[in-house]
């Protein structure tokens, strides 16, 4: 039996809207202002197991993202339970959990730090991920210097390198030219089936999905409405959207 | 949520997990501070030795005002009151914004939050002990080496770092929700600046009881007013309980304002910032 290392259970995402940040600052202080709730995600709740790779479809607005955030522990949740056991490295917006001001080499030991490991642990993974980033010289040049495409081939790097237990995956093969998108999915590859890595996929492409994942879930305002096959989700992902275009 | 004592243990496991990770940001962020200008690190004394020479100028010169103060020339007394308030004013104002200025923290990553305000205010501590031994040199060139008074030193400092520890947990959190606060902030820095006695002998309107119990409530002047009892005053912090009692009170209301807005925001901010 595999053991579960994400479980989501009754969980529900609100949202405060207010009209304003001026609403918003006096909300801390006062308890009668009013906002809009917008619930992200409702009553979601599924499991999945060690070394499971799970595709999540869904529209813009869908709450994967939000799912997403909530398994990584950035955010939280309104209520419900969730569970997370392993370490998890998320390729959520690439470019953007970079400190600016350090270098590529400084940003590697910062969220190697931060997801807990030693700096000799970094020091070994430091080779691999420079070579992996195709950044060479660069490495040592502050980040904000880098284009969008160096700072997500970086952060690509540094996540699958950094031995996770659980990846993430948001769209983010879709960044750098062809051929670093084929070693990326080789590299994702690999890892899934050396290390037993679970992965949580979250893309449009159908198709890529299908290339990675056994097991497809399909979101829809916020509500889970499809948990099964990958192939079978990706049909009924197609379906919906293409009634909706009609 | 949790209980507000559930919070305060989670402080200290945060803090003590995280003890290597704090001290490697604030290093970093002592760099972020200084790299990118070409002096570096000595802007870290040329700014507080520039502004100390304004005032001293604007009052002695300007003014004539800035008597002697005992043995001490009115240069040093303002010194050893000034170099707390570098730290002060930068931890006032830098405090309210700590958790905007990592909200990469925040917003990309699973990182323990309320070590954002220690590791920002330990990179300006480093800067502030330099400038301690600095001023120590100083005394000492001008004739008037180290009295056994330094020996509280460290307890003021420690005091002072704690209590704008609470303060930037408390202010980082409420400015991340809106920027309002830290502007007002802003704009109150400058009255605590000119109503803590850190220009001015607060001992000159010790005639008029009210006005003199007023400010000596304000913990700036409780610190500053300190680092004068190690430098020129010599006299022992326990020699002023009250002082100390009531700095110990304002200590106890923001800790307790920090927690309530950690217990308050930690959910809401991922999703403001």
């Amino acid at each position: 039996m595999k053991d579960t290392v994400i479980k989501f259970d009754n969980v529900t995402k609100i949202y405060k809207l207010y009209s304003s940040t001026r609403k918003r600052l006096l909300a801390i202080f006062f308890k009668d202002i009013k906002y809009k709730k917008k619930k992200a995600v409702d009553e979601v709740s599924f499991e999945i197991k060690r070394g499971d790779s799970v595709a999540l479809f869904g529209k813009n607005g869908a709450g994967k993202s939000t799912v997403l955030k909530m398994i990584t522990g950035v955010t939280f949740p309104t209520s419900g339970e969730i569970t997370v056991n392993g370490r998890v490295s998320a390729l959520l917006e690439l470019t953007s959990g970079f400190d600016q001001e350090f270098s590529g080499r400084e940003n590697i030991y910062l969220k190697g730090h931060i997801l807990g490991l030693s700096d000799k642990e970094i020091k070994e993974l430091e080779g691999t991920i420079i070579e992996f980033s195709e950044l060479g010289d660069y490495i040592d040049q502050p980040v904000r210097t880098y284009s969008s495409g160096m700072k997500s081939r970086l952060g690509f790097a540094i996540n699958v390198n950094i031995k996770p237990e659980i990846l993430i995956v948001d769209e983010a093969l879709s960044v750098g030219d062809t051929a670093f998108r084929v070693k990326c999915k080789e590299k994702v590859n690999e890892i899934i089936e050396k290390d037993n890595v679970t992965l949580l996929f979250v893309t449009h492409q159908t198709a890529v999905a299908e290339d990675f994942c056994t097991r497809g879930i399909v979101m829809k305002n916020g509500k889970l409405i499809f948990d099964g096959d990958v192939h079978e989700a990706s049909e009924y992902y197609k379906k919906m959207y293409n009634i909706k275009k009609k | 949520m949790k209980s507000y004592f559930d919070i305060i243990a989670l402080n200290l496991r945060e803090h003590k997990e995280n003890i290597n990770q704090i001290a490697r940001l604030s290093i970093a962020d002592l760099k972020k501070t200084y790299h990118g200008s070409a002096l570096g690190w000595a802007w870290a004394v040329i700014k507080p030795v520039f502004t100390i020479f304004v005032y001293w100028f604007a009052i002695s010169i300007g003014l004539r005002s800035g008597k002697d103060v005992g043995e001490y020339p009115f240069i040093l007394w303002l010194v050893a009151g000034m170099i707390s308030w570098f730290f002060m004013g930068d931890a006032i104002t830098g405090g309210t914004m700590c958790i905007r200025r990592y909200s990469y923290l925040v917003t990309k990553m699973k990182y323990p939050i309320m070590t954002i305000p220690t590791f920002t205010n330990l990179s300006n501590l480093f800067i502030h002990i330099i400038l301690v031994f600095v001023v120590i040199l100083l005394f000492w060139v001008m004739g008037f080496p180290p009295t056994v008074y330094l020996l509280q030193l460290p307890l003021y400092t420690l005091l002072m770092f704690l209590f704008f520890n609470a303060w930037a947990l408390f202010a980082g959190l409420v400015s991340a929700i809106g920027k309002d606060f830290a502007n007002l902030v802003k704009s109150l820095n400058i009255a605590v600046f000119w109503l803590s006695g850190i220009l001015w002998n607060i001992e000159n309107v010790a005639d008029n009881k009210i006005i003199y119990t007023i400010l000596m409530l304000n913990p700036v002047t409780f610190i500053c007013y300190g680092y004068r009892n190690c430098f020129i005053d010599h006299v022992w912090f326990f020699e002023q309980p009250k002082r100390l009692i009531y700095f110990l009170c304002w200590y106890l209301v923001l800790g307790f304002l920090s927690i309530w807005a950690y217990k308050k925001l930690r959910k809401e901010i991922p999703d403001v910032l």
